[in-house]
C-alpha cells in the first residue's frame, strides 16, 4: 500500500513541476510581461534616425541642464513685447515711484498666493528690472524664470524635469523641446478658467436613445 | 521566397509592372507578423490570388467575390479593348484590376507596399484631380510606442478629439471619434457605467475628473488574435493596425477588444475635400470603405516621422505623453519608472501600452 501511495506523490509531483514550468507562458512571445520585453529590448538602445528638429520650427530655443535633464524650453525675452524692461526702468523702482504720474502695468492684476507671500517684488528685481530675483536675492535670467517658480512648486518642477508635468513640443524623438511654466500659466495669474468642451457628439446622443 | 515570383496575375494594360523583391514578409528586420517567430511558410507564400480564391469559403462569399472580381475583370477588359476609352480610363481600370488582386499588406515587401501606395494616390488623382502624400514607411528599429496620460491633468476640454477626427480623416456625417473623454465623480473611482463620455457643460465640472480611452495598442493583442482574414496586427513598432483593404468587416475585433476601442464605418466615411488631411499613411488616416474596421494607430503617419500623435499635439494641458519605451532617456520611461502608473483591466494579461496616472 506504502509504495503505491509513493508512486502517486512522484506522478503528483511531477504534474504539479509541469504545471509550474508551463503556467506562466501564455505563448504571447519571449517575454513574461511588458515591462520585460521594455527592460530587455532597450538594454542595447541605438537610437532613431528620425529627430524632432525637423518639427520644431522656427521656434526659438535655449538649452538648459537641471540636474541630469539636459533639454530645450522656448526663448522667451523676444516672446515679450515690453523687452528690455530698462528702456522704461532707466533708474531703480523707488526712484521712479510718485503719484501723480500715470500708472504703468495698469493693466497687471496680480492673483498669485496671498499678500503675505507675494508682491510684484518677490520676483522682479527692483534695481535692474531686466532681470527677475530670487527670494535670497539672487539674479534670475527672464529665460530661466522656471527657477523662480521651482523655489515654491518644487513638486511640480521635479515632474516638468522628467517630462511627467507640462507640455512637449515638436515631437517623441530627441531633441526634447518642452513647454516652460510661464507658456501655459500666466505667471500673474497662474489658475485656469474653466471653458466650454470643443465638440460635442450629437449622432451619440441620437444612438443612444 | 524566389525574387521574381509574381503573387498577384498582372493585367499589364500600361508599361509598369509590379516587381516582387526581397523578403515576403516585407520586414526589413527578422521574422514576420512582428510577434510570431515562426511564420507559417504556406501562408507566407500564398498571396494575391490566392489569397481570395484559394480558401474555404462558402457559396454566397464565392458567389461575391467571383462577381466583384468579374465585374472589375470585365470593366478591365472594356476599356482595354474599347478604341474610345483614353489613357486615363485604361489606367484606372487597370488600377483598380491590380488593386482587387493584391495581397495582404503584411505580407508584401517594401516595393510592393510602394506600389499600391503609388497606385492609391494615381487612383485619387484620376478621380479627384487632386494629389495626395500617402507613405508606406515601416517600423522603425530601436522603437516601441508607449503613452501616458495624467488623469489629474485632464480636464475634459476635448480638443483631443477635435484633433484626431480631422487629422485622421473620420467621417464627419456619423462623428466616428476613437478617443472617448469620460467625466467621473469624484470618490467612485473608475466607474464606466455612471460615466458620462457625452457632456456639454463648462468644464472641469465641480466634483469630477476626467480620463480618455482609445486604442491601447496591447502587446498581446485579442483583437489580432480573433481576426478570421489577419487583417489585423501588431507591427515590430507596437502599434496595432488594420489593412482597412483586407478586412472583411466582421467586427470580431470589436467585440473582442476590451477596451472599447475598436470602430466600425456603418456608412461610407465622408469628408469635405477642403478639410482632407492629404499627409496620410496606408495603415493610417487614409480614406476608408464602408464595412470597415479602423481606430487610433497613434496617428501612424505622424508617429513613424517623429511628431507626436495630434492628441498629444492638442492637448492643452500636458496630460498625454508619448514617447519611445525602449529609449532608456525618454521622457515616457521617467513616467513609468517615477511615478504610480497603472493599467486598465490589468490582470487579461493583454498588456497594453497606455499608462495612467496621477500628480
Amino acid at each position: 500500500m506504502k509504495h503505491i501511495y509513493k508512486r502517486l506523490y512522484i506522478i503528483l509531483g511531477f504534474v504539479f513541476f509541469m504545471m509550474v514550468l508551463t503556467s506562466c507562458k501564455h505563448g504571447e512571445g519571449e517575454y513574461h510581461s511588458i515591462n520585460d520585453k521594455i527592460e530587455a529590448e532597450s538594454k542595447h538602445y541605438l537610437g532613431v534616425t528620425v529627430s524632432s528638429e525637423d518639427h520644431i520650427g522656427d521656434i526659438k530655443t535655449i538649452q538648459i541642464t537641471e540636474g541630469e535633464h539636459m533639454f530645450l524650453i522656448p526663448e522667451r525675452k523676444s516672446q515679450i513685447k515690453s523687452y528690455a524692461c530698462t528702456e522704461c526702468h532707466t533708474k531703480p523702482l523707488y526712484e521712479m515711484q510718485s503719484h501723480d504720474v500715470k500708472k504703468a502695468h495698469w493693466d497687471i492684476d496680480l492673483d498669485h498666493a496671498n499678500d503675505n507671500t507675494m508682491n510684484c517684488v518677490t520676483c522682479h528685481n527692483t534695481n535692474n528690472m531686466n532681470d527677475l530675483i530670487s527670494i535670497t536675492g539672487n539674479t534670475i535670467d527672464f529665460n530661466k524664470s522656471y527657477q523662480l517658480c521651482s523655489q515654491c512648486h518644487s513638486k511640480p518642477f521635479e515632474d516638468w524635469k522628467g517630462g511627467a508635468h507640462g507640455k512637449r513640443i515638436g515631437g517623441w524623438v530627441p531633441p526634447r523641446l518642452s513647454m516652460t511654466c510661464v507658456n501655459c500659466h500666466n505667471p500673474h495669474q497662474p489658475h485656469f478658467e474653466s471653458r466650454w468642451p470643443v465638440r460635442f457628439n450629437t449622432q451619440k446622443v441620437k444612438e443612444r436613445e | 521566397m524566389g525574387s521574381n515570383k509574381k503573387k498577384w496575375f498582372s493585367l499589364n494594360l500600361s508599361n509598369n509592372k509590379p516587381n516582387g523583391t526581397s523578403c515576403g514578409c516585407g520586414k526589413s528586420s527578422d521574422g514576420c507578423g512582428s510577434h510570431n517567430p515562426t511564420p507559417n511558410k504556406d501562408e507566407r507564400t500564398k498571396d494575391g490570388f490566392e489569397q481570395v480564391f484559394d480558401v474555404k469559403m462558402s457559396r454566397r462569399t464565392a458567389f461575391k467575390q467571383l462577381a466583384a472580381s468579374l465585374a472589375i475583370g470585365a470593366g478591365a477588359v472594356s476599356t482595354s479593348c474599347s478604341i474610345i476609352a483614353g489613357d486615363e480610363s485604361k489606367e484606372k481600370a487597370q488600377i483598380d484590376w491590380e488593386e482587387q488582386f493584391k495581397g495582404n499588406y503584411k505580407l508584401m515587401s517594401d516595393d510592393e507596399k510602394k506600389a499600391t501606395v503609388d497606385r492609391l494616390v494615381r487612383s485619387y488623382q484620376l478621380r479627384t484631380g487632386k494629389t495626395l502624400n500617402m507613405s508606406s514607411k515601416n517600423a522603425e528599429k530601436d522603437v516601441l510606442f508607449g503613452y501616458a496620460f495624467n488623469i489629474s491633468k485632464c480636464q475634459g476640454y476635448m480638443d483631443c478629439v477635435s484633433a484626431c477626427v480631422e487629422e485622421n480623416n473620420q467621417d464627419r456625417n456619423s462623428q466616428m471619434q476613437y478617443i472617448r473623454i469620460h467625466e467621473m465623480k469624484d470618490g467612485k473611482g473608475f466607474n464606466f457605467n455612471e460615466a458620462d463620455d457625452n457632456y456639454y457643460h463648462e468644464v472641469p465640472a465641480e466634483g469630477h475628473f476626467y480620463m480618455g480611452t482609445q486604442c491601447f495598442h496591447c502587446d498581446n493583442p485579442p483583437c489580432v488574435e480573433v481576426c478570421p482574414v489577419q487583417a489585423t496586427w501588431r507591427e515590430d513598432d507596437g502599434l496595432v493596425v488594420v489593412d482597412y483593404d483586407w478586412c472583411v468587416g466582421c467586427r470580431y475585433c470589436m467585440a473582442a477588444c476590451p477596451y472599447d476601442g475598436r470602430r466600425f464605418n456603418w456608412s461610407k466615411p465622408e469628408v469635405p475635400e477642403e478639410e482632407i488631411n492629404k499627409n496620410q499613411h496606408y495603415l493610417g488616416n487614409r480614406m476608408r470603405k464602408k464595412g470597415v474596421m479602423e481606430k487610433c494607430t497613434f496617428c501612424v503617419q505622424r508617429s513613424r516621422v517623429g511628431k507626436n500623435p495630434a492628441c498629444v499635439e492638442a492637448c492643452p494641458t500636458g496630460a498625454r505623453i508619448f514617447g519611445n519605451l525602449l529609449d532608456p532617456n525618454s521622457t515616457i520611461r521617467w513616467v513609468l519608472e517615477n511615478k504610480k502608473v497603472f493599467r486598465l483591466k490589468e490582470d487579461l494579461g493583454t498588456e497594453p501600452k497606455f499608462w495612467y496616472f496621477m500628480d
